[in-house]
């Protein structure tokens, strides 16, 4: 529907990403060779996803269940990807601190750790974005739209937008709950987050039905906006008490 | 009252300067990549009925009637054709560096970059003008492009010129060239970047390689190699004393048979000189009178105002190059300022694209390595055909494109953690191409039917 249609898309699914990219991560060297590479282990894990569906694909079934067992099967697929990626960080954070005795650095704080965790998160949901909205988004930048029969009041590029947004939030967030979840041994906060991912896979299942996005995206939101508010106040509990710590200390 | 400082507005910590050297070359490498794209994309909406001759289709002209073995087998003898040349070019220019011709090589480069910059340049540009309708009147463009391309013959072989005009100009060659390549036929575009590869790989770690010939030649006599090549961070050499340039090379390679000849059984200390690629030996500009001077780091820091959050490695690597003067390194501290030597791939490039015959195609390219400031340096046949593999991806579908920009990104930080392990000669282009075309097959194959399947039915995960 036109350049600034194709790019007011783009900015819906990524702004907010970018805005964190550009105020927190662009400034540390280290955070954006992190969001790389977690950007890459995504892909790779969606890659090693569709090699294994491939053979079953495109369904044809208009019956909800195979989409159950595709988006159940990915999500568990991923979330052992996530604890990878918690045991490959722990190797790199102790390799980290030893750097920093050999160059009289201090060593990490929880706040480097934390931005590490977000940098991480922040990959998976670019990457979400990436290959679920924006690579589909080519044929917005032309003179037409295009409308799914399931929710035909929308443009179909508006609603990838919406949900690839709402999901780069709980990605990004997730992460961080779920490192320091693991830090901390909380097993709360370590089931917290496949629960959470499944939740919002499933909810996507909504829009099976005709008229189901109604439903489904701002449900999604609830969830985003849960997620948000979670790890919201899990870090300002864990700097509170970091703090109080220090205090006490000096 | 207690006065709460959070601790990273206090001290800064190993995150703000770790992994600096890396993004340096990554950022102008995926501005190259990126324009391109938008090069691609914008020009070649219709069908590319441009055909290009050169030497890369010598063999054989690709066209759509043809059969899948047809194509396949006239697109290996291009290949086969570019890499001959290209080897004949690489061990003509050994001979001419083994000679002592370093200003016909010099007088040579100057001028494929102004025709570089001024034909292909000036074509890309009317091909814009072409699909965007600007108006604009011959005698202004004509204006405008030679002064564009003197400038740019002049940003690349003078180093008085500011660092960032050199390194646009360095960039902007790349695309040029990348964009060029990327209207050759698919599959001959395909084999080329494999093959480009390979022989990038036994050029550069046979012992017979042109490159690895001239990366010793070069080494041995102390001289720097007339090459196109962005450095991420070129330093002034002629406000430094003489006498502390050549002593920095030569400091070079005593370190590097220092490091050779020391054993080393601890695995940490290779991730660490991995992790030490933040550091860089440049901090040591300053008079030569007294180089136990502390104060020599402070005026380092000065002069390099760039530097400003890796003043603390410069003060290491200036008492390393102290003691190194001397004759001692210690281990301790060279971790930081480990030097990641690897020159790689060394071809002469320059085309003439209007001209209907086979032109000649010389690409001038270095691999990874150090330059003698101490910045990590990237040859522009590097960008150039990353660049191509991305254009390439892009004339098929975006995601293709995605999917290939983080296949080479990775590849490429692959290839510098193997040059500061392995402490030699290393490609820059085969994991990279070799991961680009992976993921671009298996993109193409797998994963766009996935993503759409479940894009389409709104289903996300």
């Amino acid at each position: 529907m036109t350049v600034a249609a194709g790019i007011g898309y783009v900015l819906i699914a990524l702004g907010p990403s970018l805005s964190i990219f550009v105020s927190v991560i662009s400034k540390k060297p280290f955070l954006i060779l992190t969001v790389l590479s977690s950007t890459l282990l995504w892909l790779m894990s969606l890659i090693a996803l569709s090699g294994i569906w491939r053979g079953f694909l495109p369904l044809k079934t208009t019956s909800w269940w195979p989409y159950a067992i595709l988006i159940l099967s990915s999500i568990a697929f991923q979330e052992a990807l996530r604890l990878l990626f918690w045991k490959i960080y722990k190797r790199l954070e102790d390799t980290l601190d030893a750097f920093a005795d050999r160059v009289a650095k201090p060593h990490l704080f929880l706040t480097d750790k934390m931005l590490i965790s977000l940098a991480g998160g922040l990959g998976h949901g670019v990457a979400h974005a990436v290959f679920f909205c924006i690579s589909l988004l080519t044929p917005a930048f032309g003179p037409a739209t295009y409308f799914v029969d399931q929710c035909s009041k929308v443009p179909f590029f508006l609603l990838s937008a919406l949900i690839a947004l709402a999901f780069v939030t709980i990605h990004t967030f997730s992460m961080v709950i779920a490192f320091n979840g693991y830090a901390e041994g909380n097993k709360v906060d370590k089931y917290l987050v496949p629960i959470v991912h499944v939740i919002a896979g499933v909810l996507t299942l909504i829009n099976l039905a005709p008229g189901g996005c109604t439903v489904g995206i701002p449900l999604l939101y609830v969830v985003a906006i849960l997620t948000l508010i979670h790890c919201g106040r899990m870090v300002w509990r864990r700097l509170l008490t970091e703090n109080r710590i220090s205090l006490n200390h000096s | 009252m207690a006065q709460r400082q959070t601790p990273s507005t206090q001290t800064p910590t190993l995150l703000d300067s770790l992994g600096e050297e890396i993004v340096r070359i990554v950022a102008p490498v995926s501005i190259c990549m990126f324009l391109v794209v938008i090069l691609v994309s914008v020009l070649n909406s219709g069908d590319s009925s441009f055909s290009v001759s050169s030497i890369a289709t010598i063999a054989y002209t690709e066209t759509t009637s043809d059969s899948s073995w047809d194509k396949f087998v006239g697109a290996l003898l291009n290949s086969l054709a570019f890499v001959v040349v290209v080897t004949v070019a690489t061990f003509l220019l050994v001979l001419l560096f083994y000679f002592r011709c370093t200003g016909f090589l010099k007088i040579y480069m100057g001028f494929s970059a102004f025709v570089i910059l001024g034909f292909l340049g000036g074509e890309v540009l009317i091909f814009l003008i072409q699909h965007f309708s600007t108006p604009i009147d011959c005698f202004t463009f004509l204006l405008l492009l030679c002064n564009f391309a003197v400038v740019g013959v002049m940003a690349v072989f003078m180093s008085k010129m500011p660092i960032l005009v050199t390194q646009s100009y360095l960039v902007v060659i790349g695309i040029l060239v990348a964009y060029w390549f990327t209207m050759l036929p698919e599959w001959t575009t395909w084999a080329m970047l494999v093959a480009m590869a390979l022989y990038d790989l036994a050029a550069v770690l046979l012992p017979i390689g042109p490159l690895r010939l001239l990366v010793e030649l070069a080494i041995s006599r102390n001289e720097e190699i007339p090459a196109l090549v962005y450095e991420a961070r070129p330093v002034n050499v002629e406000n430094l004393d003489p006498r502390v340039a050549v002593a920095r090379r030569r400091l070079w390679r005593d370190r590097r048979a220092t490091e050779n000849s020391n054993l080393r059984g601890d695995a940490n200390v290779n991730v660490d000189n991995a992790l030490g690629l933040g550091a860089n030996a440049e901090l040591n500009h300053g008079s030569d009178s007294n180089r136990n001077d502390p104060s020599l780091a402070g005026e380092g820091a000065v002069l390099d105002s760039n530097l400003s959050s890796s003043t603390s490695y410069g003060t290491y690597s200036d008492r390393n190059l102290v003691r190194a003067e001397e004759g001692r390194v210690q281990e301790t501290d060279s971790e930081v300022t480990t030097p990641l030597i690897g020159h790689g791939v060394n071809v002469r490039m320059h085309s003439r694209p209007e001209d209907a015959d086979a032109s000649d195609e010389n690409l001038m390219l270095e691999g990874i390595g150090l330059g003698s400031s101490g910045a990590i340096k990237l040859g522009l046949g590097d960008f150039i055909f990353y660049s191509v593999l991305v254009g390439r991806a892009a004339m098929y579908d975006f995601m293709t494109v995605y999917a290939c920009y983080l296949a080479i990104i990775a590849g490429l930080g692959i290839t510098l953690m193997l040059l500061a392990l392995y402490q030699k000669a290393l490609p820059a282009l085969p994991v990279s191409v070799a991961l680009g075309v992976l993921f671009y097959f298996l993109t193409r194959l797998l994963l766009e039917v996935f993503v759409v399947q479940c894009s389409m039915n709104l289903l996300m995960f």
